[in-house]
């Protein structure tokens, strides 16, 4: 397995060139540039309708590897259907790696995605989470955190919290279906490449779910991308963490978490949540980061 | 030659093995679900080797992983039915988009609501503008020669589109016909391994199924080009197709039409059950013929109205509606011949919907009707199940 101690080992060499239609800052697009370093060109990326989608845009492409689009929902499926056409035709030491946003990974894609993982197929499901459906413009998703703005949640009146629904635990759920399950950051690439270095060995299904920093959606200066994912992880927002044969391993684990609202109020998503949102948002990142802790290198699922 | 007792959905299934599918992904439905235990059970018994029988969720992921598995030079079976087909009915538009020549048996079955599991054609003539080639069997013989056949279509480097081949439910499916199985060796023959020139492979990536801008209008143009490509590559593969099985099949089935005043258009296995009223029609002197439509895309526009051209009267007889608007093959084959010179009336009747049984009677019922129509100048458009509706 290929290992990675500092940032001076991550290869130079990359398979994500210009000429990308994504934002300036864009964290999901900074994440696949940062897998294929890993990956390589003989990795065929499937791709659920999303952000990412515009990557290539006919007849050009970013990208030095192949690429499906085929719809939303149905990525995890289009990928176990490569892995079986290429192990088939003696192509088995390609890589396939799903690449899909949280709206078509926790919610219209979540049956495949399960069915994928439950029959364990060789595949790294990569879902850059930018809490959000991004590429339509920022709608809610149920990976979308308490207390987030989005146009569907969008604070008023009636409603000042904006999302009131908590958003799924993913990673628990992932892991309860015995795969390697781990959460990814930006802003800790060295972390991010060897649990896709990882991933590439295993002989069945990997999930790394990446925080996909989203300047548009978040609402921040696209320079604060790295600064963000840091602070998601510090804060206890986006712990870093991964389970494998049920077993919880903590990868960054601190003594204290920063208070949640060095992380809201850099982004316009937050900005009016009332205080007693920012209350019941602490709250329930502490009792995940509670948890956490009390399983850490124990049976968690 | 010898022939075996098998049901349609194991001839679709010889179909699937003689061609060494080499990906099945699947999902079960009733009245499909014989045709994928077959398949399952050679899979088991080491009567598939190299081909992977992959479990899946549900239809739509059935059809994903059918394009995946395709987009990487798969040769790739499937089956469904009904509400099943409904599903895939997004990933069918992508997969014709991809050129991705896919093979699937659909088992006809009526839509809900109210649930029926008995067999009517709503479910196959809904992916009409899919952009898949469509292909429908009348007997358990054509489902085995018509799955062999879209293989060979489907993979011509002029054609590259995917096809369904549809047999009614229960009629076919689950009912035992003398058929004729082809040796391995025939179908090697007939159709050669699947080598695709445009897959993803090793030190060529590939982009499939990338946005466009304004080429969007070019590739839908070229889709339907492929489409009506296939018309001329289906007749070319009849010669090989007779060559090798000696057995062959036209753009259209054409039965006692040679003076035919009368014609009834029908689709699928009630075609048999018309065909043998006709014979006793006939010997009542009336000039009864029957044009059956086995190949529903591409269109054959010019086999159709050839074959109509000299008709007096023509019944459409759809197991098959358009709410509010009547059968779906009634006004296709209008505008099949609004260019000829003479202009035949044409009745339309919507009958055998959810399974109601098309018998011989209510084939002489509907001629009856299209005689009075010739008679009267009048053609009608007529729900044949009901006293009234």
């Amino acid at each position: 397995m290929q290992e990675f101690k500092s940032l001076k080992d991550i290869p130079e060499q990359d398979y994500f060139t210009g000429g990308s239609s994504a934002c300036a800052g864009c964290g999901p697009s900074l994440g696949l540039k940062l897998a294929l370093k890993v990956l390589g060109p003989e990795t065929i990326i499937i791709n659920s309708a999303g952000c990412m989608t515009l990557l290539p845009l006919y007849p050009n492409t970013p990208l030095k590897a192949s690429w499906i689009h085929n719809a939303i929902e149905n990525a995890a499926s289009t990928a176990a259907g490569a892995r079986h056409g290429l192990d088939n035709l003696g192509n088995g030491d390609m890589n396939v790696v799903v690449y899909a946003g949280d709206g078509a990974t926790y919610d219209i894609g979540f049956a495949s995605l399960s069915a994928a993982a439950a029959k364990n197929e060789r595949i790294i499901y990569i879902c850059y989470n930018n809490q959000s459906y991004g590429n339509t413009g920022f709608q809610w998703s149920t990976a979308t955190p308490y207390g987030s703005e989005t146009k569907t949640t969008p604070r008023g009146k009636e409603n000042p919290t904006g999302n009131t629904i908590v958003n799924k635990d993913m990673l628990k759920i992932m892991g309860a279906h015995r795969v390697y399950a781990a959460t990814a950051s930006l802003a800790y690439p060295v972390d991010f490449l060897n649990k896709l270095s990882r991933a590439k060995e295993r002989d069945g299904f990997s999930y790394i779910e990446l925080l996909g920093a989203c300047t548009a959606g978040w609402n921040y200066d696209p320079r604060l991308t790295i600064k963000i994912s840091k602070l998601a992880v510090r804060c206890g927002m986006w712990p870093l963490y991964e389970i494998e044969h049920g077993m919880l391993n903590l990868n960054k684990d601190f003594n204290e978490l920063k208070p949640i609202d060095e992380f809201l109020k850099m982004q316009g998503r937050y900005r009016a949540l009332p205080p007693e949102g920012v209350e019941r948002l602490q709250e329930l990142i502490d009792e995940h980061w509670a948890e956490l802790k009390e399983y850490n290198k124990q049976r968690y699922v | 030659m010898k022939q075996t007792l098998v049901t349609g959905n194991e001839a679709a299934a010889w179909g699937a093995r003689l061609v060494r599918a080499k990906y099945i992904p699947n999902f079960p439905i009733t009245p499909q679900t014989e045709c994928i235990e077959t398949l399952a059970r050679w899979s088991a018994d080491g009567e598939l080797p190299g081909t992977y029988f992959d479990r899946m969720e549900s239809e739509h992921s059935v059809m994903s992983a059918a394009v995946g598995a395709a987009a990487v030079g798969s040769r790739v079976f499937t089956a469904t039915s009904s509400q099943g087909l409904l599903l895939m009915h997004e990933v069918l538009y992508i997969a014709a988009g991809m050129r991705l020549p896919i093979v699937m048996a659909t088992i006809s079955r009526g839509l809900s609501a109210p649930v029926t599991l008995w067999s009517d054609h709503n479910d196959f003539l809904d992916q009409r503008d899919s952009g898949w080639l469509m292909f429908h069997a009348e007997n358990n013989q054509e489902v085995l020669d018509m799955v062999l056949q879209a293989y060979r279509i489907a993979e011509d480097p002029r054609v590259l589109l995917p096809a369904m081949v549809n047999m009614d439910g229960y009629v076919l499916s689950f009912t035992d016909e003398p058929i004729i199985i082809p040796s391995p060796g025939q179908v090697e023959e007939f159709l050669p391994k699947y080598a695709p020139a445009h897959t993803i492979a090793k030190n060529r990536p590939v982009t499939v199924g990338p946005p466009v801008l304004e080429e969007y209008s070019i590739f839908r143009a070229q889709n339907h080009v492929a489409s009506r490509n296939a018309l001329n590559v289906i007749e070319e593969v009849q010669d090989d197709f007779e060559k090798i099985f000696g057995r062959r099949y036209h753009l259209v089935d054409e039965f006692m039409l040679e003076d035919a005043e009368l014609v009834l258009v029908t689709q699928g296995s009630m075609s048999t059950t018309a065909k043998a009223a006709i014979l006793e029609m006939r010997d009542e002197g009336i000039k009864v013929g029957l044009l059956r439509l086995r190949i529903i895309r591409p269109w054959p526009n010019e086999a159709v109205a050839g074959a109509l051209k000299d008709a007096k009267a023509i019944a459409v007889i759809d197991r098959n509606v358009a709410p509010g608007k009547g059968g779906i093959m009634f006004p296709e084959i209008i505008e099949t011949l609004y260019n000829l010179d003479r202009l035949p009336l044409v009745s339309g009747f919507v009958v055998g919907l959810g399974g109601n049984p098309q018998t011989e009677s209510k084939v002489k019922e509907i001629t009856h009707k299209l005689m009075d129509d010739l008679a009267a100048g009048r053609p009608r458009m007529e729900w044949n199940d009901l006293e009234e509706i």
